[in-house]
């Protein structure tokens, strides 16, 4: 028996060939979203099923330099709602008011971010309390999501809010200490990646891989919270009492270039940040601490500089006399005295007690334009001083190298015109004529404490020497005898302490010239005379009852060093009633 | 019919067969249990994990609510502390900013500097023994 082979017919192998040709397809996009598309369809797949979230490290806390709280972190929610999660109109009824009474938002507030807003799942509040979230989240309501976050207290309120400065709605630093140390104290966020469900929850006991926040560390800085507040309602006080725009009260150690405190006028007020920032302009900016960003003309202070550049150089000595003429002639240009008066002779000392602008000239003359503007680089000036605050301007003088430099500029440089300082690179530089003549980076902040309790000291550095220290001793010494003459009676030396001191009344320049009807008005000074431990600065900025340096920001330099001396437990020298035993 | 009470001549007494004994093959049985073992390990250690990681996310969940609290109470700290509300509450109990102080100055030597209890100080230094004579020494040789 034979087996009849069937003949392949068309009937046999067109189908064939299409169920091959299908199923050769088939593997073919098979290869292709298994195998050559793999990474991509798992990427797709692991995003849908995943979930992840940033968990905020705690920022460190700002502390004043005997351990005071000015900034601290506690945690807080965000909190949001999910409208895809109501299935009626009864559950978000009922997820509404429980939501309103526990975080007291009014229930029209939460209607109107809902209604603000197509998205699915709608911010309602940021910060919230901690408390208020716990309770939240024990009520177990359907929709909402609560994302822990972290909150900045300042427990004293607006206490050196221009040196704090603030952080952003991303925990980032915007401005201040907050801005110049934002690595160090917002630390290193975690972050969570979780299975969710279709709602985008996690789903319990899924994979949950969460790298730990590392939290930041906290700073100690120098200011005394103290001395902070004795400066700013002192500052206060005097912005209203002489009319001015504005003020600083800086405060510093100059042995080691600690900043004790740092009082402006206008500064940021965290109870009226969001009102101060949509005012905000570049004259008038929360972002700004003007002791750092803003440079001013100095002023008659300036001829403590230039004193002790000469005397350093060994082109004059405190008892050096000259005959003032009132004037002095400058390539043809004539400069007067502030007061227009005429002092007759002088020593370098009467020229600081009196304050004589053609006596700042005569040292000045006496060094050369080149020797004194090198005095002027060696003190800082015209370059950043490197203080741990943000925006540091640099300031500015005309050398002669400078496009439309004229011998008149360096003439009034002597005496604080033609030249812009920031009030730190005055203190830096003050500092340095009694100080013993180094020059030093001021700071503000003191040490820096790790998570793990141990401390890292910052060490003052030390610039370079600018004047010997039988220099500086001199200088220390005539700014006591401006300060001791106290001729007019208005109270710029310290009843309780020898101080020394040096006002500064400067015009403010509008449209290349000055107008008298505008000033600035300061007062550097530091106490006790023999072993300074405060170096003060006390500056007005458009006084209008146009009272002078010595007059204006003298008295308020003697009651702060009176006050501040006897907070740090410096024995008194003069002007009290001791008995002896 | 008559009965038949007698064996049948012939036919032999049926004789129990004896029954195979139960033998316990061991090796067959350890490879039961062996694998019953293996296959409930995984479901053991799968459980004992999940218990573990619903513990230690309760932990994790205190300790969050914990450092919370922590950072909380500290923040109260700081607030009670502050200069406003030390300033606030002086006032509160008739407390008023100090006058013009009067200083006394003492010419006597001041207090001595307080002691440490004896428990905070370090140990005394151990003091060496005294040293036996040359003689003494000799007389470590005798043999007695």
């Amino acid at each position: 028996m034979s087996i009849q082979k069937a003949r392949p017919t068309r009937r046999v192998w067109l189908p064939a060939f299409f169920l091959g040709l299908f199923g050769a397809l088939l593997a073919a996009r098979l290869v292709q979203l298994q195998v050559l598309q793999h990474a991509a369809y798992a990427a797709q797949a692991r995003n849908e099923l995943l979930g992840d979230s940033t968990l905020y490290a705690r920022r460190g806390a700002i502390l004043d330099r005997n351990g005071g709280v000015l900034v601290t972190s506690v945690d807080t929610w965000d909190l949001y709602l999910n409208t895809r999660a109501w299935r009626d109109a009864a559950s978000r009824e009922t997820t509404l008011q429980k939501v309103s009474e526990i975080t007291r938002i009014p229930r029209d507030q939460v209607e109107a971010a809902l209604a603000s807003s197509p998205g699915v799942e709608i911010r309602i509040a940021v910060d919230l309390d901690y408390d208020l979230g716990q309770r939240l989240i024990e009520a177990d309501l359907p929709g909402v999501v609560l994302l822990p976050n972290t909150a900045r207290i300042h427990p004293e309120g607006d206490l050196a809010a221009a040196v704090l400065g603030f952080i952003g709605l991303d925990n980032t630093g915007l401005a201040g200490i907050e801005q110049y140390y934002n690595d160090i104290l917002q630390g290193k966020p975690g972050r969570a990646v979780y299975e969710r469900d279709t709602l985008g929850d996690p789903i319990p006991y899924g994979r949950y891989v969460a790298t730990e926040p590392v939290p930041g560390d906290d700073l100690v800085l120098t200011i005394d919270r103290y001395l902070q507040r004795l400066a700013e309602q002192m500052l206060a006080e005097a912005v209203k009492e002489h009319g001015a725009a504005g003020g600083t009260i800086l405060v510093m150690d100059p042995a080691n270039g600690e900043i004790l405190a740092n009082a402006t006028l206008p500064s940021v007020r965290y109870s009226t940040l969001e009102q101060d920032l949509a005012s905000a302009s570049e004259a008038r900016s929360p972002f700004k601490n003007i002791t750092v960003t803003d440079t001013y003309e100095p002023g008659s202070v300036m001829k403590v500089v230039t004193a002790a550049a000469a005397i350093d150089a060994g082109v004059v000595t405190p008892e050096t006399t000259y005959v003032d003429n009132g004037v002095v002639d400058v390539e043809g240009v004539l400069l007067k005295n502030w007061d227009d008066g005429v002092y007759g002779e002088q020593t370098m000392t009467g020229v600081l007690q009196h304050s004589i602008n053609t006596g700042a000239v005569f040292m000045q003359q006496k060094l050369g334009t080149r020797l004194f503007q090198s005095y002027l680089e060696a003190f800082g000036f015209g370059q950043k001083t490197g203080v741990d605050l943000p925006g540091e301007a640099a300031g500015f003088f005309r050398r002669p190298e400078d496009p439309g430099y004229s011998p008149v500029d360096v003439a009034t440089q002597s005496f604080g015109q033609s030249i812009s300082v920031t009030p730190i690179q005055m203190m830096q530089a003050i500092a340095a004529c009694i100080n013993g003549g180094n020059l030093i980076t001021p700071h503000i902040v003191k040490a820096r404490i790790l998570p793990d309790g141990s401390r890292i000291d910052v060490q003052p550095t030390v610039v370079r020497r600018v004047i010997s220290e039988a220099t500086s001793d001199a200088v220390r010494r005539m700014m006591g005898e401006v300060v001791a003459q106290d001729p007019d009676g208005w109270g710029r030396n310290p009843a309780h302490y020898t101080a020394g001191g040096k006002s500064g009344t400067a015009n403010i320049p509008v449209w290349g010239t000055y107008t008298d009807d505008q000033q600035i008005v300061s007062f550097m000074g530091f106490a006790p005379l023999e072993n300074p431990r405060l170096l003060v600065l006390v500056r007005l900025d458009r006084n209008r009852n146009l009272l002078t340096g010595t007059q204006a920001a003298g008295p308020i330099f003697a009651r702060f060093v009176d006050e501040a001396l006897r907070y740090l437990g410096v024995p008194p020298e003069k002007g009290t009633r001791s008995s002896a035993r | 019919m008559a009965a038949i009470n007698h064996p049948l001549g012939g036919a032999r007494r049926p004789i129990g067969l004896p029954l195979p004994s139960p033998r316990v093959n061991w090796a067959v049985a350890a490879a039961l249990a062996f694998l019953l073992f293996a296959a409930l390990l995984p479901v053991v250690q799968n459980s004992f994990v999940t218990s573990r990681g619903f513990d230690i996310q309760a932990s994790q969940r205190e300790q969050a609510q914990l450092r919370s609290q922590i950072a909380l109470l500290e923040a109260d700290v700081a607030r009670l502390t502050s200069q406003s509300r030390i300033e606030r509450r002086a006032q509160e109990i008739g407390m008023v900013p100090a006058a013009d102080p009067i200083y006394v100055t003492v010419q006597e030597p001041g207090p001595a500097p307080a002691k440490l209890p004896a428990e905070y100080l370090p140990d005394p230094a151990p003091t060496p023994a005294p040293q036996d004579s040359w003689w003494k020494s000799l007389l470590s040789w005798r043999p007695w």
